[in-house]
């Protein structure tokens, strides 16, 4: 009777353990929760583009159907004369210029059905956050054409925190992210306080637009690292105002990164 | 004649369950290891060999398959099972059991070494070499237009331009670029053995014979982690640069390329034609 | 020190329940110590299913049994259905602690999808109830009536009881379908806001995949009570105390296996139905579930169901050994083999390989230049419409072995058997083959005519067959208890395999939901909302099987505790030769 238990328990268990090892030794997939995707009002149409090729490839899922199959229009690969999705949006539906174009397809996908092709799309809007599908807008419009999608189109999409208060109140205590993009630089340490660049940021130091035209590297980089060495004519009013601690703040290779950008600046 | 009786032992071991069963399964390991790779090609169709996790797959279904045949007759099943009951029990064969307790916990041993011994494999993944660029990039804080870029040192440049840009990005090729693609050009800088995949060379007709000048500032701007993921960023060397050279500088170095190596860019009239 | 371990362990809990609570300021989630929320409800949720499908499974099994018994006036069957309905008692109650405990630990650890789910559902959880009721008390009515009304009308009496029986358990399982069903595919007008209040009851119910749900499990249920049935009968055989005990037991495990691996049979056919409804749906959801991070979920599958193809054959042919006759099928039975090993390497060929740098250069991309042919549906589908064909072939050759037809036209009818068979299996390959040069679209179409072949072949030859050993003579009574031990093997194997599965396309139903407690409607923004590898699923799976299986064992024992030994007049009856029963060589003469 033992004997019998023992022999049943030790084929029950060498089965199971048998399944089990299988699907332990074949390529382990987990289904990520797609990230929220925030973006601030400064959003740049790279950001944008990039933003919307992650959803493009990820949550949106898109590639399974606009890939290689056969199942909806290729997206990423030029479509006879009419070439890439973001060179042919506009020319689909008369009157509708290549962004409504877009966003309609994603949002009301039945609303025009490209010939030769079943109705299986699902509507985004149901998977898809507000910003998701402008960012996927964008990354198309990138795909042989020009990006259109601007923040006025994402406007309630917009983070609050971020729409609220421009630059990230990360300001002046949290580190520096390791980004090699000036403006991020600029945005992360504050300068946009002050100093106007593109029409965003206050009166308090010099303009940086046309920076590059008037100051030498050597310079710019004195003035990041020694605010008070030399002080700008006409800001004399605001000397010691700006903060003396950049250089703790970011590393060399960000220094030398918004230094020559802003020499550039011209 | 002891020829006579060795050919008919041999030919009752084949008859016998125990000879069928290894039979049939070396004979499935010879066509799923060899069968499947070198059978087709004879009738013009292409084949591979089968990787290891299938091979063992198909040879444990095999394994399972020739187990319900030994055992689903009785006298079969029986029949099968006298050598080994024999090898373990029987006096006279004591030799060739001490033989199998030697070799048997020693090819188990060969094996797990197999599996656990350190070996230096590079992560499985496939790269795109000249992956499709970006429809555009922010080179320091300003957007820039790849498809369709045009060079500006070479836009209404007279000889003399030209000549000054070339010698100008001579001088940044030997600065940066020398110890990685090498001063030919050939992608034997000092370095190059140090990596894998290798750094680019200049001068056959596959690299930038055919590509557009844009494509190639975009590669010298972004550097290997600007490449996208089918074109494995994480396996490639080549820095950023527009951290460290101005626009014009890789402008320059771009004509010095085309210069040096005698080719000329493909021109994005081309590119437009090609995706048509 | 134990003390100092012990304060480390209790707190790595509150540590994690810290960050949970951070996370998570709506209250919309509890905490599971230890395990998490999302594997605690898995285990729960899974358990109450397997009892549940018990439960469902073996009354269908037991009122078939007894309509057997009372058409044919074999009084084996009879007693064979009582005994499975007093195991019906104990499970009974398994089930609904399990299921309790998944209303407890849902209302606890999902509180905000739980009430969610109340809202949509509230009518229907009454009337849930309200037939729970009625079931439970059937079930008693049925088990302890059943040696009061035994005779002539009160037996149809009793007989009308356990149909109730069925339909009322059938009719709970459908009610809780709706609501699982609606979580995976939601009607198209509920939106993220809509409020669940206004959603219809029967709308919701109602949705895309309730029916082709509803059909898939009850077949499943069958194939799962017999099987369990069988691996009982099994246990106990290999447990017997005497001969008359083994005969029945042999008896029964055969007749379990008969009935699991007939409704296994179809069980495909309901899956097909299921997938195509996923993908009509969303084709999304068709395309995660069979494409995307799902898609090595199906070798598995294949290998699973290999194993159960070759193990319910295998039962069949050790079976032969004992059938006076069955001498005549023995050399085929290799060639069936055959087929059935070709068939589940084929099924079972990955289309991505696994692969290691050297071998993918050699392949020229993880795809095998020529293996991949087979990672392919239309070989998939026609090794596994063969695999069937030949289980069929099996259970014919079975049914055939113990007996000499006496009409005229016999020999004509064997071949047009013959021909019906051959025919199929041409319609089978020559599709799969075609399948190849046609468009994807087309192809699809073509793996219905493969199903029609063979549906047409299983249900013609049957009736043939019905006809043609009407009035057979024996070639001899059929030596039950003349088995080998390793034979029942195959039936525990077959019972853990079922369970297994279940579990595993219980995991891929609720998995491609993925983040989504009600896909599109309403996010899962717990901790827990990305869908497990296949690992950790097969791991909580195994978990599940295997508490699942200890239950069941200690059911079996406790009823065996109040168990009379078999008597003599209600057993098998006696057989000309029975000793010696397995000594070398007894068999197969």
């Amino acid at each position: 009777m033992r004997g019998t238990n023992l022999k049943i328990a030790l084929i029950v268990l060498l089965t199971v353990g048998f399944y089990t090892l299988v699907a332990n030794v074949i390529p382990q997939v987990e289904s990520e929760v797609p990230r929220e995707l925030t973006l601030g009002p400064g959003v740049t149409p790279e950001e944008l583009v990039a933003a919307g090729e992650g959803v493009y490839h990820g949550p949106g899922g898109c590639e399974v159907c606009h890939g290689l199959g056969t199942r909806a229009p290729r997206l990423l690969t030029a479509e006879g004369a009419l070439g890439l999705i973001g060179a042919r949006c506009g020319l689909r539906v008369g009157g509708q210029d290549c962004k409504a174009y877009l966003y309609e397809s994603l949002v009301k996908p039945q609303a025009y059905l490209v010939a030769g092709y079943e109705p299986i799309m699902p509507d985004m809007s149901r998977q898809l956050s507000p910003a998701q599908i402008w960012a996927v807008v964008a990354f198309l419009q990138a795909q042989g054409g020009e990006v259109t999608v601007t923040t006025d189109d994402l406007g309630g999409a917009l983070a609050p925190g971020a729409a609220a208060g421009g630059a990230p109140a990360a300001g002046a205590a949290a580190p520096l992210s390791a980004t090699m993009d000036p403006i991020e630089i600029m945005r992360g340490l504050g300068c946009f306080a002050c100093h106007v660049f593109r029409g965003e940021g206050g009166p308090i130091g010099p303009e940086l637009m046309k920076i590059g035209a008037a100051r030498n590297v050597e310079y710019l980089r004195e003035s990041i690292l020694k605010p008070d060495a030399t002080i700008a004519a006409g800001f004399e009013r605001f000397a010691g105002l700006m903060p003396k601690d950049f250089g703790q703040k970011m590393t060399a290779a960000q220094l030398d990164t918004l230094v020559h950008f802003l020499a550039n600046q011209r | 004649m002891p020829r006579a009786r060795a050919l008919d032992r041999l030919v009752n071991a084949a008859r016998h369950p125990f000879g069928k069963a290894t039979l049939i399964l070396v004979l499935c390991y010879l066509v799923f290891k060899y069968g499947v790779a070198y059978v087709p090609p004879l009738f013009g169709v292409r084949s591979a060999p089968v990787p290891a996790s299938v091979l063992l797959q198909f040879m444990l279904t095999a394994l399972a398959g020739v187990l319900i045949w030994l055992s689903e007759d009785e006298d079969r099943w029986r029949s099968f099972k006298e050598p080994i009951r024999a090898v373990l029990v029987e006096p006279d064969k004591g030799r060739i059991r001490m033989a199998l307790l030697v070799l048997l916990p020693l090819l188990v041993g060969v094996l797990a070494y197999q599996q656990v011994k350190p070996r230096v494999v590079a992560p499985v993944g496939l790269r795109s070499i000249h992956p499709a660029p970006p429809g555009q990039i922010t080179f320091r804080g300003r957007t820039m237009r790849i498809p369709g870029l045009e060079n500006p040192l070479r836009a209404g440049a007279e000889g003399g331009r030209l000549r000054q840009a070339y010698e100008r990005g001579k001088r940044v090729y030997v600065q940066n670029c020398v110890p990685c693609h090498g001063d030919l050009l050939d992608g034997f800088g000092h370095y190059a053995h140090g990596f894998n995949p290798p750094p680019l060379e200049f001068t056959s007709s596959g690299t930038i014979a055919q590509l557009t000048e844009s494509f190639v500032f975009w590669r010298i701007a972004k550097g290997g982690l600007g490449l996208p993921p089918e074109g494995t960023p994480w396996n490639s060397a080549m820095p950023a640069w527009e951290d460290f050279l101005t626009e014009d500088e890789i402008w320059a170095v771009i004509i010095f390329l085309y210069e040096q190596t005698g080719w000329s860019p493909r021109t994005s009239e081309e590119t437009g034609a090609a995706a048509e | 020190m134990l003390a100092a371990l012990a304060a480390l362990l209790l707190s790595l809990p509150d540590v994690a329940l810290a960050q949970v609570a951070a996370r998570d300021t709506a209250g919309a989630y509890g905490y599971f110590p230890g395990i998490g929320s999302r594997a605690a409800v898995w285990i729960v949720a899974q358990l109450h299913l397997m009892f549940a499908a018990f439960v469902l499974g073996v009354p269908i099994f037991a009122m078939v049994a007894e309509a057997i018994g009372m058409a044919g006036g074999d009084k084996r069957y009879d007693r064979l259905a009582k005994e499975f309905t007093r195991l019906l008692l104990v499970a009974y109650s398994a089930t609904a602690i399990w299921g309790a405990l998944l209303v407890f630990t849902l209302s606890s650890l999902y509180p905000r999808f739980w009430g969610y789910l109340t809202q949509v559902f509230s009518v229907s959880m009454w009337i849930y109830a309200a037939l729970f009721f009625v079931e439970s008390f059937t079930l008693y009515l049925y088990y302890y009536g059943w040696d009061i009304w035994k005779e002539g009308a009160a037996k149809l009496w009793h007989l009308g009881l356990g149909v109730l029986l069925n339909v009322v358990g059938t009719a709970v399982m459908f009610i809780a379908d709706g609501w699982l069903t609606y979580m995976m595919t939601p009607p198209a007008s509920v939106r993220p806001e809509t409020a669940p209040g206004t959603v219809g009851v029967w709308t919701a119910i109602a949705n895309a995949t309730w029916m082709p749900i509803n059909i898939h499990r009850t077949i499943a249920n069958v194939v799962f009570g017999g099987s369990i049935v069988a691996a009982y009968a099994a246990y106990r055989f290999m447990a017997a105390r005497n001969e008359e005990e083994r005969q029945h037991y042999d008896w029964m495990g055969y007749v379990g296996n008969f009935i699991a691996i007939s409704a296994l049979i179809v069980l495909p056919f309901a899956g097909y139905w299921l997938g195509r409804e996923i993908y009509a749906y969303n084709e999304q959801l068709g395309i995660t579930m069979m494409g995307g991070f799902m898609s090595w979920l199906w070798i598995v599958q294949a290998i699973l169901i290999g194993v159960l193809f070759l193990a319910a054959n295998y039962y069949l042919w050790v079976g032969m050994a004992r059938i006076p006759g069955a001498e005549r099928f023995r050399p085929y039975t290799k060639w069936m083999l055959i087929i059935l090993v070709g068939g589940v390497i084929v099924w079972a060929t990955p289309h991505t390989m696994i692969a290691t740098r050297e071998e993918l250069v050699a392949m020229g991309g993880s795809h095998h230049p020529f293996l991949g042919v087979f990672g392919v549906m239309s070989a998939k589908n026609t090794a596994v419409n063969l695999m069937i064909l030949t289980t069929f072939l099996s259970f014919l050759v079975y049914r055939r072995a113990n007996s000499r037809p006496v009409v005229s036209w016999a020999k004509t009818a064997t071949w047009v058997q013959g021909a019906i068979f051959a025919t199929a299996a041409a319609i089978v390959v020559f599709y799969g083959v075609y399948g190849y040069f046609v468009p994807a679209i087309v192809r699809i179409g073509f793996s219905v005519y493969q199903v029609l072949a063979v549906l047409a072949t299983i249900v013609s030859v049957t009736v043939l067959d019905i006809f043609l050993v009407r009035g057979a003579e024996s070639r001899g009574a059929i030596r039950w208890g003349e088995m080998p031990e390793r034979s029942q093997y195959a039936l525990f194997i077959l019972a853990v395999t079922f369970t297994w599965l279940m579990g595993l396309m219980g995991f891929a139903r609720s998995g491609i939901r993925q983040h989504w407690h009600v896909f599109e409607v309403m996010r899962d923004t717990s901790p827990w909302a990305a869908t497990p590898a296949l690992g950790y699923a097969a791991q909580i799976i195994s978990v599940c099987v295997l508490i699942f299986l200890g239950l069941v064992g200690f059911v079996f024992w406790l009823t065996s505790l109040v168990e009379k030994p078999v008597p003599a007049a209600l057993g098998v009856a006696p057989v000309a030769r029975v000793e010696p029963r397995f000594a070398p060589g007894s068999t197969g003469e």
